[in-house]
């Protein structure tokens, strides 16, 4: 059971410099975050399949995540 | 010149003498356009103590070299004046088409001076320019005069205008452009309506020369290619700047009540998606953008039409005003925007007042009978037309909340929300030391455009003061506003995350000159430091107190969401600065000194 998660470039650091990492389903958008040390209060926005989700949204089998920081600003 | 219109045109507007000169090939070389080209006519040509509503002030207007070219987002116009909001230096930035406009006419800076002796707009069609008679324009909302202009010239014709604000010389009347661009902050519109001029027309058909067609072409291409290719292309574009809305709610950033919070009760009203789904129409871009952010809205309940809002209006005229009505914010977002007046700064002021009356500090009798409560959205769309005609308790709003709480005193100066007289933009500060940090020393007041760091405090802890902090703020007060000064916009580097070096070589090849990010962030430095000696030498006795933020920010906790409780002490206010000016190589009041000019290679702006 497991999941892409595909942060924006800015986060990239915290998969290897990677454009996606494969992580656990079964677990919070929350959690993963967490287990890839990236704090989830830098996520502005989370989308699956075209639809936007809470951090709180439990990653299903092949789900593919964005998870969208807004490091540059406005 | 490579990368250039070409010329400098010059408008006295006393005279009506006009000149058309070579762009200084220095110039093009040590200050590169845009606001690079502003800072230094300003520092460089307008007198010492010079009145920013009289005739030596001068408002210049500049394109960069990227400007008008096909390169992502090069639509970007600055706007450059001694401000009348703050007495310091004012730059504004403005998207839209009006800046690849004046490179096809050959121009890249246009700059007033002098006061017309009656309401003029100013023609330019390649060769001509023309000063013609704007009494059927004055007094006319942006859209109305915008949309007479373009039936009478033709949709080519770019328009830069403004509204009865900026007639009526209210302290941040705006500059309008394309229905829904704004250079919007610091009052450049109130210094254009101060010299009678309603409009600028501008069009041009001549092409801009480039040193190498065939690299500029690659390069062009593969900055395109990496926007087209962003994998978060698609909700930018979605949701354009209100992607952040909920974040800034979730993280204790969204203005609430004049500031005295930064999360809102009702904000999830005032979403991103709530925004698109009840109210937008159509995505709308700037010159050669691939990710237009503007969103061109229309709300049923007021039978308003609007670009926008963006969400920096929805922070200051949804939340800070305690509205949660999205059409609400919408039909004031068009109501400003038609009357020529900043939202940032009128969010702001309406709000400081919407404090007064709950605090009773103003009555009934004091706003011309207004129920000025948080959350009144009639009172505000009231007031708002009222600052812009400057009538009864418009008139004290439209000085700015500087000046309006000087005046009203009894304690309501603790919470007007500016720094050096600019109302702060709608990011809530309490606890957040590096944004804090940057609005205290932005080069304008208190805008977040130079150095937006508020995720910066969240990676390394909000409160943590450390040297490293203060050098990220530097770092993006050099870097973010070259984009200003290229004539381009931000946003591809700040939404869609493209990596910035791919501007070099389209910039080598536009220009035919070598530069380096390195080179381009001291160009930065250099224009920050001579904005900095345009604040010592306009405001005698300038010192570190100016970049005091509002006391609210260090004596005045929220009562309620995420930052409940958070205060950055008086004390870490003043080592944020220490270090600050400690980096800068400024003296312990802020101000650089002989051998940091020189270092600089500014010695001969020396105050």
């Amino acid at each position: 059971m497991t999941a892409i998660i595909r942060p924006t470039s800015a986060l990239r650091i915290y998969i290897g410099n990677k454009d996606e990492a494969v992580v656990e389903a079964g677990r919070t958008v929350r959690e993963t975050l967490i287990s890839l040390n990236i704090k989830p209060e830098l996520i502005a926005l989370v989308v699956i399949d075209g639809e936007n989700k809470s951090k709180d949204y439990i990653i299903q089998d092949g789900d593919i995540v964005k998870v969208l920081a807004v490091i540059g600003g406005g | 010149m490579n990368g250039y219109g070409g010329s400098i045109v010059r408008i006295n507007l006393t005279t009506g003498n006009i000149s058309r000169k070579p762009t200084p090939v220095e110039l093009a070389r040590d200050f590169i356009g845009g606001r690079g080209f502003g800072a230094y006519y300003l520092i460089k040509e307008i007198p010492r103590g010079a009145d920013p509503l009289g005739p030596e002030n001068k408002l210049i207007i500049s394109s960069g070299p990227i400007s008008g070219l096909m390169i992502p987002g090069a639509g970007k116009c600055d706007f450059t004046t001694k401000s009348p909001l703050t007495g310091g230096y004012a730059s504004a930035s403005m998207g839209g088409h009006f800046t690849a406009e004046m490179k096809y006419a050959g121009v890249d800076s246009i700059i007033l001076d002098g006061i017309s002796p009656k309401p003029v707009y100013i023609l330019i069609d390649n060769e001509k320019i023309e000063l013609r008679d704007a009494a059927e324009y004055w007094g006319k909302g942006t859209i109305a005069v915008e949309k007479e202009i373009k039936e009478k010239f033709g949709e080519e014709f770019q328009v830069a205008l403004i509204g009865p604000g900026g007639e009526n010389l209210v302290h941040y009347a705006c500059i309008n452009h394309d229905f829904g661009r704004q250079a919007g902050r610091g009052g450049v519109g109130t210094v254009m309506g101060a010299k009678k001029v309603k409009a600028i027309v501008i069009h041009g058909t001549r092409s801009i020369p480039v040193a190498d067609v065939k690299a500029f072409q690659a390069a062009g291409k593969a900055l395109y290619k990496a926007c087209k290719e962003a994998s978060f292309l698609r909700e930018w574009t979605r949701y354009g700047t209100t992607v952040v809305t909920s974040w800034c709610d979730e993280v204790g950033a969204l203005p609430t009540r004049n500031f005295s919070a930064g999360s809102f009760e009702d904000g999830k009203d005032l979403y991103g998606p709530v925004m698109r789904e009840k109210i937008v129409i159509t995505d709308k871009g700037c010159f050669g953008c691939p990710s237009p952010c503007g969103k061109y809205s229309r709300s049923k309940k007021y039978g308003s039409y609007v670009e926008g809002p963006e969400y920096e209006t929805i922070g200051l005229m949804g939340s800070n005003l305690g509205i949660s009505d999205i059409e609400a914010v919408a039909h004031a977002n068009l109501l400003a925007d038609d009357l020529g007046i900043d939202s940032i700064s009128t969010g702001n002021a309406i709000g400081w007042a919407m404090e007064c009356y709950e605090k009773g500090i103003l009555r009934k009798s004091d706003t011309d009978g207004l129920d000025l409560k948080f959350g009144n959205v009639d009172a505000t769309f009231e007031l708002i037309g009222k600052i812009a005609r400057k009538e009864g308790l418009g008139a004290l709003l439209a000085e700015g909340v500087k000046k309006a709480s000087k005046k009203i005193g009894k304690g309501s100066e603790k919470f007007a929300i500016h720094v050096k007289g600019m109302e702060q933009s709608a990011y809530a500060t309490h606890n957040a030391t590096a944004m804090l940090l940057a609005y205290m020393t932005c080069d304008v007041g208190a805008h977040h455009n130079r150095s937006w760091a508020i995720t910066y405090d969240l990676q390394v802890g909000r409160d943590l003061i450390v040297p490293e902090k203060v050098a990220r703020v530097i770092w993006l007060q050099n870097f973010r506003p070259m984009f200003d000064v290229l004539g381009g916009c931000r946003l591809q580097w700040v939404e869609l995350g493209i990596d910035r070096e791919l501007y070099i070589p389209a910039l080598d090849a536009i220009t035919g000159i070598h530069r380096t990010w390195e080179d381009l962030e001291k160009v930065g430095e250099r224009i920050w430091n001579l904005t900095r000696l345009f604040w010592m030498r306009e405001n005698p006795g300038f010192d570190r107190n100016w970049d005091l933020p509002a006391p609210r920010f260090y004596e005045d906790a929220p009562s309620s969401g995420a930052t409940k409780g958070q205060i950055t002490k008086f004390e870490d206010v003043n080592t944020l600065l220490d270090m600050y000016y400690e980096q800068r190589g400024w003296d312990e009041n802020g101000l650089p000194g002989p051998e940091k000019l020189k270092l600089l290679g500014l010695a001969e702006f020396l105050v």
